[in-house]
C-alpha cells in the first residue's frame, strides 16, 4: 500500500469498506456571524448519489442562490467511515468557488477559496466561517 | 466610464481586492522553513515555503517508515486573506500535491505566528482507504 505520510496507511485489517456515514451532515447550516458579506447559508440534502449543497449568500438586495453542488466527502483517517468534512466547486463563469467543510466539536469550519476568472483584476480570496446547524430544539 | 462588476456575494465587491498590494501583505510572515508542533505526528513533519518574484513553492517532508518522504506541490496560488482572526490580515496559500495514488489539495494560513495546514486528502487507487481532512500545526525554525 503506498503512502506519502505513515497516517495514510491502513493495516489490512482495519479497511472498512461500509458506506461512510454521512448524517451529521444534512440539514440547513447558518453562518455564525450575522454581519457576513458571503455565505449565510448552507442546505445540505441526500440526493440520488451522496449528498448535494446549497448555498445562499448575502446580495445588496437580499440572498443570493448559488444552485446546488454534489459535494465529496472526507472522514477523519483513511480507516474513518463517519464524514469530517467536504468540498465542492461552484463555476459562475466569472469566478469558481471551491469549498471546503471541516466539522469541528458541531461546529462547520468552512473554508472558501474563490477565483475571479474576469478581466476586473480582483484578487483571489480567502475567507474562513462558522456554521452552525439548525437543530430548534431550544 | 464605470465598470460594473459580477457577483454572487457582497464580499466580492470588496475594494480591497482591487489593490495591487492585497496579496503582498503579509508574505514575509509565510516564508521559512516550518516545524510541526508535535514531534511524533504521523503526517508532516516540516513545510518549507519560498517566494521568487510573484510565485510561491510549498515542499514538506512527510513522515516515512526509512526517513522524511518529501512533498512537492505542483501548483501553489496565493489568496487574500483579509478577514482573519483578530484583525490580522496576509494571504493564504492553496497548495496541491498530486502521488498518483493519492492527491492532497491543502491551504494554508499564518494564525499568530502559527502556520496551519489543512489538507484534503483523497486516494485514487483501490485500496479501499477512506478520503480524509487533517490539519496541522507548525512554528517558525527561522
Amino acid at each position: 500500500m503506498e503512502f506519502a505520510q505513515i497516517c495514510d496507511f491502513v493495516g489490512p485489517e482495519t479497511i472498512n469498506r461500509a458506506p461512510m456515514d454521512v448524517s451529521g451532515l444534512p440539514g440547513v447550516w447558518i453562518n455564525s456571524n450575522p454581519e457576513t458579506n458571503g455565505i449565510a447559508r448552507i442546505v445540505i440534502s441526500e440526493a440520488d448519489e451522496g449528498l448535494s449543497l446549497q448555498v445562499y449568500a448575502m446580495g445588496p438586495d437580499g440572498l443570493i442562490d448559488w444552485g446546488v453542488a454534489t459535494i465529496q466527502v472526507y472522514g477523519s483517517s483513511p480507516s474513518s467511515r463517519t464524514t469530517a468534512g467536504f468540498s465542492c466547486r461552484f463555476n459562475f463563469g466569472f469566478a469558481e468557488s471551491f469549498l471546503q467543510g471541516m466539522i469541528m466539536k458541531g461546529l462547520l469550519v468552512l473554508a472558501e477559496l474563490r477565483t475571479f476568472k474576469d478581466q476586473s483584476n480582483r484578487a483571489d480570496y480567502f475567507v474562513r466561517e462558522y456554521f452552525a446547524l439548525e437543530h430548534q430544539r431550544y | 466610464m464605470t465598470q460594473t462588476l459580477d457577483f454572487k456575494q457582497i464580499r466580492d465587491l470588496d475594494q480591497a481586492l482591487i489593490d495591487l498590494d492585497v496579496t503582498s501583505i503579509g508574505v514575509d510572515r509565510m516564508i521559512g522553513r516550518w516545524i510541526n508542533t508535535d514531534a511524533q505526528t504521523r503526517g508532516l513533519q516540516e513545510i518549507t515555503i519560498k517566494q521568487t518574484g510573484a510565485q510561491f513553492s510549498v515542499s514538506a517532508a512527510g513522515a516515512g517508515t526509512n526517513g522524511p518522504i518529501e512533498w512537492a506541490a505542483q501548483s501553489v496560488r496565493p489568496l487574500a486573506n483579509l478577514e482573519e482572526e483578530a484583525g490580522q490580515r496576509g494571504i493564504t496559500l492553496a497548495a496541491d500535491f498530486d502521488f498518483g495514488f493519492m492527491k492532497a489539495e491543502t491551504y494554508l494560513r499564518v494564525n499568530k505566528g502559527v502556520l496551519v495546514i489543512v489538507l484534503f486528502n483523497s486516494f485514487r487507487d483501490e485500496s479501499g482507504r477512506s478520503d480524509y481532512v487533517t490539519r496541522e500545526f507548525f512554528y517558525c525554525a527561522e
